[in-house]
């Protein structure tokens, strides 16, 4: 309990948090509420981040996990025909096998987290200004290629998503 | 000239089979031609030309016909009978179906013997001797059905064959003791050779002039139609024997001439007597004829053939007109017998007269040719070296000859009779008249024949009162006396042929009989030898068969064996090796219906899958990776 | 080991196992999204903590970040792309029917 410091309480307990509302997600038959879960899932692990001085990273997740999951909140209500969750309707399929596979995979990354030798672990980290700083460096400079990609892929997607989501055009019939 | 004599009537023989209509005319015509070619051959003769023809034969031994005094006259005598013949033939076959054959084997018949006649070598006397052996044969078996004609002929021919055994031998030592064929040349001869030629000869005439021992042949003869009987077997064929003895007379030595003289005798008298006990018209006619041939070789055998043939010329027109009138009297009563035929001459009166004047000149009664020829051969017989006996016979035979002809005119005279009516018997008729006439004037002729011939002819005036005396007692004996009370005790053996010590029977036909039938059984012995030679080849054949029936199942079982095993092998294909690809395919296609359910469409599901295979890639890239590392 | 890190990455298993279990066990297509998204969040909290605690001074770590978060952004726009054209095709959402590409 001594090494226990201040950002070690925070990471716990943003985390437990995450886990928590995550789980929350999937336990509640309102699909509102599983959206709103799902935000306060993601809005604590930006927390997390924002606790292992990872600022800017932890800002654009709040920012962007906000965002998404207000509009999913819309698509949630548009799509389902329960949103409220007040219906007795089983929603899942396969539910054993999903246990299953989601017990599998988290012991088996938590295994490789517990008995990997990850090394030194860095006590410091720089400040959040020199942060971003050296990110943008990083992003114009060695990375330039991959943000061009993900630019590029970004582009592909908003056309791929708008060309699905426009209705189908009405086809003339031969005559 | 030569050539026409043959060549007319073997054409007309040739012609009438191939035309089958109108066979008498072309016989006729054929004989016409041949009458004349002959008739103009003698006038040539008489002139003293002698044509001669030369065909090439064997090597050294050309075929030759020869025209010579003695040739030509018989050529004649051939022709002229065998013209009138035919003329009577065309009447007495009116009603036989089987007219093309009758003339063209009588056509055949004359073609042959003018061929015998004109032969100027013996290699062509002998071929045209056994020509007319055989027209003889078809002749006498025209009737072939009738059984009784069918084995007179086979008899006839048999004795006559038999006897040319004497020619054949005759000519062989003749050729071979002269070196040549030709008949002139050959007669040179003398000494053993010659003896043995003449009594060669003598059997070779013997058989075809019908003399003892061999005259049995000519009585069944008779069983053919008159026509062949009057033409053949009176004045052709058996003259043949005659003609054969005249012609090598001048050979014939002393020896010979008196087994001629013996024979001619003997065979005079005895059928002479056979001719009194006959009880069939024909047959007396040939029992005659025997008994004229026989006094014709008396006639030889006193040593001037010319007697011979004078009679041989006279005998030819008398004989045949007798067959002829025979034959009518045979048409009228339908029977030959002299039973049947008792009053048979009454009914046709000119017939009857026809046959009375030729056998009137038959027993030698003046002036007709009987007489003359009768009267050469008695001075003859008498003035020859065995004037005795062969006097005694030739008076016997004129005796004799005058009662079976007289006897012949009685029973045909006295019967009953009633008017007839027979076809054709204006034919018959004219044949017999020119016959008959013939025979009236033949003897006129005689004095031209005599000088023709050139050869010597006693003349004696006992011969001729003799002879006369004889013939007119043997009318007388034959006409009030009869022949069977002439006979007496010889009727028996007259009617039998003086059948002598069992006869031809015991010493030919038994004997022959009994080595064909040990013949037989000897071929039937080697015929078992043989079968049980092939006994065990036959066993062994089987045995074979029996071997080889097995061999056959085994390989039809080892066959089977291997249909069997084809079978087992297809269903061994079939249901084995197909069926397992069956089974095969079927669980491909049943691991691909499984393998479908995982295609479920079903999005969950496909996650899962990528899930695991997600995995799946990982730890293979961790594993490669950790080994590496 | 440092705690932190422990709970770091254990926050992102969890996160992983959960998100997991919502993509496979969900019937609608936006809960499934919504399981990705907890993946992918668990793939982030472990970026992060291993930026910080093994190599602060390298970015490539935040570069990686970055590239996930605009991932997830992408997928959710083009998956919600995909979902309003399957709701005009057939009213619903659900993947129960979504068989059409059964084999």
């Amino acid at each position: 309990m001594t090494l226990l410091s201040l950002q070690t309480l925070f990471i716990a307990f943003f985390g437990v948090a995450g886990v928590a509302f995550g789980v929350a997600v999937f336990r509640t038959a309102s699909m509102m509420r599983s959206a709103l879960a799902l935000l306060f899932s993601q809005t604590a692990l930006g927390a997390m981040f924002l606790a292992m001085q990872a600022e800017f990273l932890g800002v654009l997740q709040i920012m962007m996990m906000a965002t998404e999951m207000s509009i999913m909140a819309i698509f949630m209500v548009m799509f389902m025909m329960d949103p409220g969750g007040l219906g007795e309707m089983e929603m899942t399929h396969q539910k054993r096998l999903s246990i299953f596979a989601g017990i599998a995979g988290a012991l088996a990354t938590a295994g490789i987290a517990l008995f990997t030798e990850w090394g030194a672990v860095s006590a410091t980290a720089p400040d959040a200004a020199l942060q971003v700083r050296e990110l943008g460096t990083e992003l114009l400079g060695r990375s330039m290629l991959i943000f061009e990609t993900a630019g590029v892929t970004i582009l592909t997607a908003m056309i791929a998503a708008t060309a699905v989501a426009m209705p189908a055009l009405a086809r003339k019939k031969p005559a | 000239m030569l050539a026409l004599i043959i060549l007319a009537p073997l054409a007309a023989a040739l012609l009438i089979p191939l035309l089958r209509r109108l066979p008498a005319a072309v016989a006729g015509g054929g004989a016409a031609v041949s009458l004349l070619a002959s008739l103009n051959l003698l006038a040539s003769a008489s002139n003293a030309i002698h044509p001669a023809l030369v065909l090439s034969g064997l090597p050294d031994m050309p075929l030759r016909l020869v025209s010579t005094p003695i040739t030509a006259l018989l050529s004649a005598m051939v022709a002229l009978v065998a013209s009138f013949v035919l003329v009577y033939a065309v009447g007495y076959m009116k009603a036989d179906p089987e007219k093309p054959r009758f003339f063209a084997t009588m056509s055949f018949f004359i073609a042959a013997m003018q061929a015998l006649v004109l032969a100027g070598d013996w290699v062509s006397l002998l071929a045209a001797w056994e020509l007319i052996g055989l027209s003889s044969y078809l002749l006498i078996g025209f009737w072939y059905t009738r059984r009784t004609a069918s084995m007179a002929a086979m008899r006839a021919f048999l004795y006559t064959r038999t006897a040319d055994l004497g020619l054949y031998a005759a000519v062989f030592v003749l050729i071979a003791a002269s070196g040549s064929s030709e008949i002139p040349a050959t007669l040179n001869i003398s000494g053993g050779p010659a003896v043995a030629v003449s009594l060669l000869l003598l059997v070779a005439a013997m058989g075809k002039s019908a003399q003892v021992p061999l005259q049995s042949w000519l009585m069944g003869a008779m069983a053919g139609p008159t026509p062949v009987s009057a033409l053949l077997h009176s004045a052709t064929l058996v003259a043949a024997g005659a003609i054969l003895l005249i012609r090598a007379a001048p050979m014939l030595p002393p020896e010979g001439l008196l087994a001629i003289g013996l024979v001619g005798g003997v065979t005079t008298v005895v059928t002479g007597l056979t001719a009194l006990g006959a009880r069939d018209l024909k047959r007396l006619l040939a029992a005659s004829t025997s008994s004229q041939y026989g006094l014709m070789l008396i006639a030889v055998g006193a040593g001037v053939p010319l007697a011979a043939l004078l009679h041989l010329l006279a005998h030819a027109a008398i004989k045949s007109s007798l067959f002829l009138g025979a034959g009518v009297f045979q048409h009228g009563r339908d029977t030959t017998t002299l039973d049947g035929l008792r009053g048979a001459g009454r009914e046709q009166p000119r017939i009857f007269a026809g046959f009375a004047l030729a056998a009137l000149a038959l027993a030698g009664i003046p002036p007709l040719s009987g007489f003359f020829s009768k009267d050469a051969v008695i001075a003859a017989a008498l003035a020859s070296d065995h004037a005795l006996l062969l006097g005694a016979f030739a008076l016997g035979g004129t005796l004799l000859t005058g009662a079976y002809m007289a006897r012949a005119l009685r029973i045909l005279w006295r019967g009953e009779h009633q008017v007839r009516h027979i076809t054709g018997k204006a034919w018959m008729g004219t044949g017999l008249a020119a016959l008959v006439s013939l025979a009236l004037v033949l003897g006129l002729a005689f004095p031209a024949v005599e000088s023709l011939v050139e050869g010597p002819l006693p003349k004696s005036t006992a011969a001729q009162i003799a002879g006369l005396v004889a013939a007119l007692a043997g009318l007388g004996l034959g006409w009030f006396v009869g022949g069977k009370r002439l006979l007496g005790p010889l009727l028996d053996q007259a009617r039998h042929g003086f059948v002598i010590a069992g006869g031809m029977e015991t010493w030919v036909v038994r004997p022959s009989l009994a080595v064909a039938r040990s013949c037989e059984q000897l071929e039937h012995a080697l015929y078992q030898a043989v079968l049980a030679v092939a006994h065990p080849a036959r066993l062994l054949a089987r045995s074979h068969k029996q071997i080889e029936a097995y061999l056959y199942n085994g390989v039809v079982a080892f066959g089977r064996c291997n249909d069997a095993a084809g079978r087992a092998t297809r269903r061994n294909d079939e249901q084995g090796i197909d069926g397992l690809i069956a089974a095969l395919v079927r669980g491909t296609v049943a691991l691909g219906t499984h393998i479908r359910r995982l295609q479920s469409g079903l999005i969950h599901r496909e996650l899962v899958m990528s899930g695991a295979g997600m995995v799946l890639i990982l730890v293979v890239v961790m594993t490669s990776l950790l080994a590496f590392a | 080991m440092s705690p932190d890190l422990m709970i770091a990455l254990l926050t992102g298993a969890a996160l992983f196992g959960i998100g997991i279990y919502g993509a496979l066990s969900q019937t609608n297509l936006v809960m499934i999204m919504m399981g990705v998204e907890l993946m992918l969040a668990g793939a982030l909290v472990n970026l992060v903590a291993f930026w910080r605690f093994l190599h602060p001074d390298s970015y490539a770590g935040q570069m990686f970040v970055l590239i996930v978060m605009t991932v997830m952004a992408l997928e959710m726009a083009v998956g919600f792309g995909v979902a309003i054209a399957r709701f005009r095709a057939k009213g619903s959402v659900e993947m129960e029917e979504a068989q059409a590409l059964k084999g």
